[in-house]
């Protein structure tokens, strides 16, 4: 009796963990890479002994810095399986009819490449750089809430493994980035995969939502003391929106996620068909937060930029006010131009011509942004670094992909256009050349800050010219495909469309751009093995604060607070011939109160995924386990009062000294 | 808890900027609870005013919509401005204009996805 | 280091004990954010109820299964409920610890008698086969509304244990910070009911 109980059950976890689109030789392929993957680490840990130091130094760290390469290195192998995913999609699509990978795949893969670009991949990215400078740049010690700091990005973390996990417990989700209802639903899509989906969304937003309020008030509150709001870097105000666009637009997000889930676990009929539910709710819901979203994802970017190109330019930024002024009207607009992702659903010419307007308008302060870049590089004296590199093929990318995102905006146009390739050929654009170049921007150019040691810049130029040669290659065929009728999401296609060529040159670019990729990876590792460790703290005599301090940063960031009294603080230093490391004199420092490490933060992660997990397949006890984890862990924290260390003032004035910091 | 000499002075003057008008802080001591006590008769009066107004049937339909909409936002102003001590803040005090964006945002979102959606009704 | 402050910024000396620390009078604020965020949350489930509002299929109207006598003893519960808060956070400006916990005690009994309505309402609609599955007006419904109950409930659970720290440590910084947090959510509760009985309650009896 018992034995076949067992057997029963064993029978069931197969069937339901592995159902039969994924007991096929490349999913199997795939099970096997993880699992190989996963027992080297781990004996690799355990051979070296790494384990408490992984414990004590990364996975219970509260420290804005740490927590940004935690982003960054989960951003950078997220950006691997998207690309991978990508691959496969354009393989797929070489060559008309041939199908390495089938219908069911392609919907797949196509689902898990957005998804994971999007949420896995820039958000992550962009909270590597906030928690990397944002606090250096307004001369802060942390972030205003350092453990939550640490809970957004572990529920980022698990909420990532969620989705991953998909591909091999139980089967991808299939519908799209955007989960359209009432496809979605029970109905028309059963099995786990959409749950992973909606589950594993709903954990990183949660997180997300808490990093945006935690840099809203981290800038807020917490700047030195002089740094006034005009005084404030680019970025520092483009984090500033951006968080605030975080607060105001996920809060939608996360309404459509639970309600779709509340649909197909509890039989509710929101966005059903029959029962009077209303499936274009979720589309309105979900670009209520898409749109700005996409602007989330952008704005950092433009941030990034104005930084670099003043660095690198010798010159301070041109149109300062007007590029503030222009963020915040950005920041504003995005909430008012939503329906342009649907006009196709018939809302009606005035609702239709009201977003088509409010559309066209936000192109205005983009333009300004741009004009200001260009007339910052004007007369200055340009350095061609890698960084630089990104932010020039940046303006033409940018601008293009913003042009043809304006002809989406007239809505008969749009009627045309509307899912096919000309779409996503132009958010392609714009995701990549402004997104992701601002990014890899972003990181070449913090890069030493964070690591202390700066990326090759021979290696960075020929990745560089490889992503940006072989964007172009790869999406400027997409755009004709898309006059040619071809629409987004087909998994094949028979000969005689005239689309071959177009795809096979497509394909070639997309594997250009998958060289650089494997350019890039070789170049940090060669670099964390072969670079000078940087020295000055100051590599690309830069003009903000956070050149000002030793790379990598001490814990505690400034041994003393700086007193800021000009924008561009620490080029106005340099200029009058005084550096932090001047000004500091021993009776200056103070014992410190700094955050303590603390396991809640993984531990409650670990909560909301055994709890995601457990919905995913309604195995209600394990959810019940996980909710348990979490209330624990809450329940826990609310009556923990220990947060703190000291760090004397002995401790602090020892590690200045060894840094060279010291006066006298 | 005192710590350095330039965190404890510089460091609370929120960094010498101006707080302009609506945001400069404000803290509210009283002696006796006069103003949580108004606060809970203005509550109870404006939500039996439109309980009374709508049980009464006092106006036609859309006039009757409008009032109780606006003692709704009147009953909103009264927990946000005596019961949570709006201005209370060090330095300037910043939660107000988020919060302001939020309900303008809020507002816009309930209106705009009645607009949106009102093709779904054949008009209203 | 001499800057140029604004003498009309700096708080004048009588600072609460909860704003008295720099670190904690942050934490305020960003609870402030979180209040917008959560704001939004409940904006998006009011658009959705006043989109689905008339859908209401084969199932029952509005005022088929409205209670309006329970609804305002609710709003009734829930307005003094958020005095009494009030009335515990004047106790403990004062520090009147004693009379600051009985106020916080009788806030708990009236939320709780808020919740064990409506859970009371919610059970009997369920049992007369009404349920989210009938209709898309009965899903926002139950969602917009079912969502604030779980917030209040989670107030009450809150404020226990506020409750266990404020009698172990007495009136810190910190637990005074934590009871100030807990009072502006409690009101902000108390806002969102007020939206809800105008909205879905009041409105319903007019249309
Ligand atoms: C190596 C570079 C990339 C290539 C070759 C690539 C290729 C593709 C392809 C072939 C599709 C599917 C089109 C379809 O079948 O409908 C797609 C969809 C998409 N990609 Fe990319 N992509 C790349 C990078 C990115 C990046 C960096 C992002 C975002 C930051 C991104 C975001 C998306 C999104 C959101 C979709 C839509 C998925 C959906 O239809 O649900 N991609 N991409
Ligand atoms: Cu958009």
């Amino acid at each position: 009796m018992s034995f076949m109980a067992v057997y029963l059950f064993y029978l069931y976890m197969i069937h339901t963990l592995f159902p039969e689109n994924v007991r096929q030789p490349t999913e199997l392929g795939a099970d096997v890479m993880i699992i190989g993957t996963g027992i080297i680490i781990v004996s690799v840990l355990t051979r070296y002994k790494k384990w408490r130091w992984l414990w004590s130094e990364w996975l219970t760290t509260v420290d804005h810095k740490k927590i940004g390469v935690l982003y960054l290195i989960s951003a950078l192998a997220m950006l691997f399986r998207g690309g991978v995913d990508a691959l496969m999609l354009r393989t797929n699509l070489a060559l008309p009819n041939i199908q390495p990978i089938g219908a069911n795949e392609y919907n797949e893969v196509f689902t898990t490449h957005g998804t994971i670009m999007i949420f896995f991949m820039a958000m992550p990215f962009i909270f590597a750089l906030f928690n990397a400078v944002v606090p250096l740049m307004i001369g802060a010690r942390d972030v205003a809430f350092p453990r939550l700091n640490a809970i957004s990005y572990w529920l980022f973390a698990f909420g990532a493994l969620l989705l991953n996990i998909s591909f091999v417990l139980g089967g991808s989700p299939n519908a799209g980035w955007t989960a359209y209802a009432p496809f979605t639903e029970r109905a028309f899509t059963p099995g786990v995969g959409e749950n992973y989906y909606f589950m594993s969304l709903l954990i990183a937003g949660i997180g997300t939502t808490m990093t945006g309020i935690n840099f809203l008030v981290t800038i807020i509150r917490m700047r030195a003391p002089g740094m006034t709001f005009m005084r404030m870097p680019l970025f520092v105000w483009t984090t500033l929106t951006t968080s605030a666009l975080i607060i105001f637009a996920f809060p939608p997000l996360t309404v459509a996620l639970a309600l779709t889930l509340i649909d197909r676990l509890f039989q509710a009929s929101f966005f059903t068909l029959g029962h009077g539910g209303m499936p274009m709710m979720y589309v309105n819901l979900f670009w209520l937060f898409g749109h700005p979203e996409v602007y989330i994802v952008v704005m950092p970017a433009f941030g990034i930029f104005s930084e670099v190109v003043a660095t690198f330019s010798g010159k301070q930024l041109f149109g300062y006010t007007a590029m503030v002024l222009s963020v915040v009207a950005i920041m504003l607009f995005a909430y008012g131009t939503w329906v342009h992702h649907f006009f196709t659903m018939g809302a009606g010419p005035s609702v239709n011509v009201f977003f088509g307007l409010s559309t066209m308008l936000i192109a205005i302060p983009t333009g300004v942004k741009i004009f200001n870049w260009i007339f910052t590089m004007w007369g200055g004296r340009i350095r061609m670094t890698v960084a630089m590199l990104y932010q020039i093929a940046f303006i033409p990318t940018f601008a293009i992909g913003g042009a043809t995102g304006v002809m989406f905006a007239v809505v008969p146009a749009d009627y045309q256009l509307h899912n096919g390739y000309f779409l996503i050929a132009h958010f392609h654009n714009v995701l990549i050349g402004g997104t992701l170049f601002g990014l890899l921007s972003g990181m070449h150019y913090w890069w030493p800050k964070m690591f202390g040691f700066s990326l090759n810049e021979r290696l960075g130029k020929l990745a560089f010219w490889l992503f940006f040669i072989g964007f172009w290659i790869t999406f400027t065929p997409q755009y004709m495909l898309g006059f040619e009728g071809m629409t987004r999401r087909l998994y094949t296609y028979p000969l005689g469309y005239g689309w071959h060529m177009l795809n096979v040159i497509s394909t070639l670019g997309a594997f250009t751009m998958g060289a650089g990729f494997v350019v890039l990876v070789y170049d940090i590792v060669w670099s964390l093995f072969k670079m000078p460790r940087d020295a000055t703290g100051d590599p690309w005599n830069g003009r903000t604060l956070e050149w000002a301090l030793p790379s990598p940063v001490p814990e505690y960031n400034f041994a003393r607070i700086p007193v800021v009294t000009s924008r561009d603080m620490f080029w106005w230093m340099k200029r009058h011939h005084a550096t932090i490391a001047d000004q500091l004199k021993p009776n200056d420092i103070r014992e410190l109160d700094l955050p303590k490490n603390s396991p809640v933060p993984f531990i409650l992660g670990l909560g909301f995924f055994i709890f995601g997990f457990g919905m995913v397949f309604e195995w209600w006890l394990l959810a019940f386990l996980g909710l348990a984890i979490i209330i624990g862990s809450l329940i826990y924290t609310g009556f923990d009062y220990d947060e703190h260390k000291q760090v004397s003032a002995d401790e602090i004035l020892h590690i200045e000294q060894s840094l060279g910091r010291l006066q006298g | 808890m005192a710590k350095e000499p330039s965190e404890q002075i510089i460091w609370d003057e929120e960094r010498g900027e101006p707080g302009f008008g609506f945001i400069r802080p404000h803290f509210h001591q009283e002696i006796f609870p006069t103003s949580q006590i108004v606060g809970y008769v203005l509550s109870l009066a404006l939500t039996l005013t439109s309980f009374l107004l709508v049980i009464h049937r006092t106006f036609s339909a859309s006039p009757l919509l409008v009032a109780i909409l606006i003692l709704a936002v009147g009953q909103a102003g009264v927990q946000v401005g005596i019961f949570m001590h709006l201005r209370e803040s060090r330095g300037p005090a910043w939660q107000v204009i988020p919060l302001f964006l939020g309900f303008f945002i809020a507002g816009g979102m309930i209106a705009m996805s009645i607009w949106i959606m009102m093709f779904k009704w054949g008009g209203y | 280091m001499s800057l140029p402050v604004d003498p009309k910024v700096i708080p004048k000396p009588p600072v609460p004990l909860e704003f008295s620390v720099k670190a904690e009078s942050i934490k305020i604020t960003g609870f402030w954010m979180f209040l917008v965020s959560d704001m939004l949350i409940f904006a998006s489930l009011f658009s959705v109820f006043a989109v689905f509002r008339s859908r209401i299929m084969a199932g029952p109207t509005p005022n088929q299964i409205f209670h309006y006598g329970s609804t305002l003893l609710e709003t009734l519960l829930l307005l003094t409920s958020s005095f009494t808060v009030g009335m515990a956070i004047f106790a403990m400006r004062k520090s009147h610890a004693q009379a600051m916990m009985t106020w916080l005690v009788v806030t708990l009994v009236l939320g709780a008698g808020f919740v064990a309505t409506e859970i009371h309402e919610f059970i009997t609609d369920v049992q007369h086969g009404i349920t989210w599955h009938v209709s898309g007006f009965l899903s926002g419904f139950f969602v917009l509304v079912g969502t604030h109950g779980a917030h209040v409930s989670f107030g009450i659970a809150w404020a226990v244990t506020l409750l266990f720290q404020l009698s172990r440590r007495g009136l810190t910084p910190v637990t005074t910070r934590k009871l100030y947090t807990f009072s502006l959510y409690w009101h902000f509760l108390d806002i969102v009911w007020v939206f809800i009985f105008t909205f879905v309650y009041l409105f319903g009896k007019i249309t």
